[in-house]
């Protein structure tokens, strides 16, 4: 059964409902409790261990009518379907045909099962794949027996004509019930293995190339790590505030109050919230990643002390207030009406950068800049990433090109990557995830 | 079969003055006889239930069934006034264990839900402290010994005596079990539920000036959602998860019965019939189980043995809370009520 029920753990994460390691290990766990002899019950119980939505539960309800259909849920408590799976393989092809010839659901269900299980169908992937499983289950099953006993009969001349006759009809009759359990199977395991591998295809794609159904799965997806990222992180940050008196820092605060100790203070382990300033070059494709980038930050500002940002590609402008009021596509769209499709100029954006916002760069600052360095062979001011990178935390710099690119053609990368703390190739949703990560992990250890 | 009822386990409760200290792993005693028995079975707890007038559909004694087994926190979430914050109460009363009750609301926070410290005394301490200071410093010489000295004092800072246990704290010490509920849940914030993770997957937590607070009987614990926000993921995943919808025909005729036993039966089916429809409206706010009570205890007082459009009319504004509702509903009252009139005939 542990098979069985690992392939509809699949077939769930298939269809979308997420199942983590723990709720795999709640089922189980939920499944012994329950035991196999109560249908019903078993799936009120497991819904509770796996869909936790109320789309969720729809879904599970769906999958799980389908995919026990054919497990006989009618013997007695505890005993698994996979308990009748023992039988000589002779015997089979005898009971086959006489399963067929009386329409034993039930019988032909777990013969099915076992058959399936042999044949691995959990293998399927595509729907070219449907003859090929419906003739291995037919095979493991048995079908030779049927088709040697129409041969016999149609040998045995005139009187063996009715019996052929009745024969061929079973054979289609288990024919069409394997087609559909194969069918049944595609429709699980299929759906099953592109949800997954599209997830897994999306977050290691280039931003630079999404099509439009792909880039709203993608917000759904920064949506989920960025709520993880919270979740991991504000718990840590509570424990300010918590902990041992610190006597030396309570008597000299309370110095003015004659000795009596007013305010307390704590020995508190500090946790910074980083300021963070992100500066993003909208030209080309690196706009593509900038989007994401922002809307990450954005939905992490929270953790994050203040968040600005910046945009350039011919001038920088702040753009911090569009992601205030906006939704971050319209705050993008905006952002690209203001600077977006001018010829890149890394000097002059530096420039005006520094003339209005380097002032607000502090020790606590981390400096995020985002793009290809490609300046159009234009002075690229390495002078004032210096700057920056003197007066600030740390300063990172995120390249959605490969690194063999770097320094290449106009691209000024190599100039500039002594006046970073940090330069990373990023492009796909993986290395934005680790970015992040990292900026917050190094936060806290800042402690 | 150790498994299941592994999570019942019991531990000693632990409070090791200065800094939290890792403790001993729980011992491992199975499920109370006392439970045993009342959670033998679905079926047992839905008789129970129903004897202490909740009546329960399968879906939701499974629940009970399966999470006090596994002892596992249930999050239960549905419309308002499905029962949700009843089936806590019904439970504790099933299992004969105190009610713990916490009630989220923005900026709910840890002192407000665990402890408190308590700072006026405190300061009268201190006070104490202060007058006492010569004392305690009169064979110091310098002000480095001094402060030594006063550093040995600092221990008084973080006793229990200062400590005012909340619903969570008061869960997880008590002597004799409890359920704890956790009431409306997405009326808190983030952080805060951040933070009931490491209770939830643990039952205990460190109190930085006490020490380790491991619960003595883990609590049945019960989260409820209006759903006006999504649970993150990871509590999600540390609950099981029941989803409570509007109950059928025939288990809110039960409900009503259980909760008005005086009413007659037509008037039951009838009434039911009538809000079943009125739930098939796109409504403001549609009515809950509570209000389909409210509605029959007024209709019993008003003498009402069976629905007509008058009665009707006069009472709407029992179980609709929004002008709107009430003039969209009075639009299709003579068609409803005729259909309650016949579910009633159906019936008999
Ligand atoms: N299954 C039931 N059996 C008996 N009574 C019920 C049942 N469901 C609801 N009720 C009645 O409805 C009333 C409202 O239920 P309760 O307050 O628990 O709802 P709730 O889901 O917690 O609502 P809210 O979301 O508004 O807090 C209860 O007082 C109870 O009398
Ligand atoms: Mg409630």
């Amino acid at each position: 059964m542990e098979r069985t029920f690992t392939n509809f753990l699949q077939a769930l994460r298939g269809a979308e409902v997420r199942v983590s390691v723990a709720e795999t290990l709640d089922a189980m766990e939920t499944a012994e409790l329950m035991g196999w002899g109560d249908r019903e019950a078993l799936k009120y119980a497991l819904s509770l261990a796996l869909a936790k939505t109320p789309d969720e539960k729809e879904i599970f309800d769906a999958t799980f009518d389908q995919f026990f259909r054919f497990d006989s849920f009618r013997g007695r408590d505890g005993e698994t379907p996979e308990a009748n799976s023992g039988e000589e393989l002779e015997g089979k092809a005898g009971d086959l045909l006489d399963m067929v010839q009386r329409r034993d659901e039930t019988a032909l269900a777990l013969a099915m099962q076992q058959a399936a299980r042999e044949v691995n169908v959990e293998n399927i992937r595509f729907f070219t794949q449907r003859g090929l499983f419906t003739q291995r289950i037919l095979g493991a099953m048995g079908i030779e027996a049927i088709d040697a006993a129409i041969s016999a009969a149609v040998r045995s001349g005139e009187g063996g004509a009715g019996q052929a006759g009745q024969l061929r009809e079973a054979r289609s009759y288990l024919f069409e019930q394997v087609r559909d359990f194969v069918e049944q199977q595609l429709s699980l395991q299929g759906a099953g293995a592109s949800a997954e591998l599209r997830e897994d295809r999306l977050r290691r794609s280039r931003l630079g190339n999404l099509d439009r159904r792909d880039q709203e799965q993608m917000k759904v997806i920064v949506e989920k790590i960025a709520r993880r990222l919270v979740a991991l992180h504000s718990r840590r940050k509570k424990l300010r505030n918590r902990g041992v008196i610190d006597i030396r820092k309570t008597m000299r605060r309370n110095y003015g109050s004659g000795g009596i100790l007013f305010d307390l203070e704590w020995k508190q382990r500090k946790i910074d919230k980083p300021r963070v300033m992100a500066i993003c070059d909208v030209s080309g494709s690196v706009a593509a990643v900038a989007r994401f980038l922002l809307q990450f930050l954005y939905e992490l500002h929270e953790l994050l002390h203040d968040i600005r940002s910046f945009a350039f590609s011919g001038k920088l402008i702040e753009t911090s207030s569009f992601f205030k009021d906006k939704q971050a596509d319209d705050a993008v769209a905006a952002i690209m009406d203001r600077v977006g499709f001018m010829p890149t100029d890394y000097g002059e954006s530096l420039s005006n950068f520094r003339e209005k916002f380097l002032n607000d760069v502090d020790k606590k600052t981390a400096v995020i800049i985002l793009g290809d360095g490609r300046s159009n062979f234009t002075d690229p001011r390495t002078d004032i990433l210096k700057e920056i990178h003197d007066r600030s935390k740390r300063v990172i710099w995120l390249n959605p090109e490969p690194p063999p690119l770097w320094g290449t053609g106009d691209s000024e990368m190599r100039r500039y990557a002594p006046y970073c703390d940090l330069v990373r190739e990023c492009n796909t949703l993986n290395h934005l995830e680790r970015v992040v990560g990292d900026l917050l992990q190094v936060a806290q250890k800042a402690a | 079969m150790p498994g299941p009822l592994r999570a019942q386990s019991l531990a000693r409760l632990h409070r090791v003055p200065g800094a939290p200290v890792h403790l001993s792993p729980p011992t491992e005693i199975g499920m109370e006889a006392k439970y045993q028995e009342r959670l033998s079975s679905i079926e047992r707890i839905q008789e129970g239930f129903a004897e202490l007038n909740y009546i329960c559909s399968r879906p939701i004694a499974t629940a009970i069934y399966v999470s006090c087994h596994l002892g596992k926190p249930l999050l239960v979430e549905g419309p308002a006034g499905v029962g949700k914050t009843e089936l806590a109460n019904a439970t504790s009363e099933y299992l004969g264990v105190p009610m713990i009750r916490m009630q989220c609301y923005e900026g709910l926070d840890e002192s407000k839900a665990l402890y408190e410290w308590k700072y006026a005394k405190q300061l009268l301490y201190t006070q104490i402290l202060k007058d006492k200071i010569g004392d305690v410093l009169s064979d110091a010489h310098g002000l480095a010994e001094s402060m030594e000295q006063l550093h040995r004092f600092s221990d008084i800072f973080f006793s229990e005596q200062f400590l005012e246990p909340r619903p969570l704290l008061k869960a997880l010490t008590a002597e004799e079990g409890a359920v704890l509920l956790i009431d409306e849940i997405d009326k808190s914030d983030h952080e805060f539920e951040a933070f009931l993770l490491e209770i939830l997957s643990e039952f205990q937590i460190s109190i930085p000036e006490i020490g380790t607070v491991k619960a003595k009987k883990r609590p049945f614990v019960f989260l409820t959602s209006n759903n006006t926000r999504e649970m993150s993921d990871a509590l999600k995943r540390r609950c099981l998860h029941l989803f409570v919808p509007f109950p059928d025909a025939k288990l809110e005729q039960r409900i009503i019965k259980a909760r008005v036993p005086a009413i007659p039966d037509s008037l039951k089916v009838q009434l039911v019939d009538f809000v079943q429809q009125v739930r098939e409206m796109d409504l403001k706010k549609q009515p809950s189980v509570s209000e389909t009570i409210d509605w029959a205890r007024v209709l019993l007082l008003l003498h009402a043995t069976s629905l007509d459009a008058d009665v009707v009319r006069e009472t709407l504004n029992v179980f609709l809370k929004f002008e709107e509702d009430i003039h969209a509903v009075d639009q299709q009252l003579y068609e409803f009520t005729r259909h309650a009139q016949k579910a009633d005939a159906r019936v008999a």
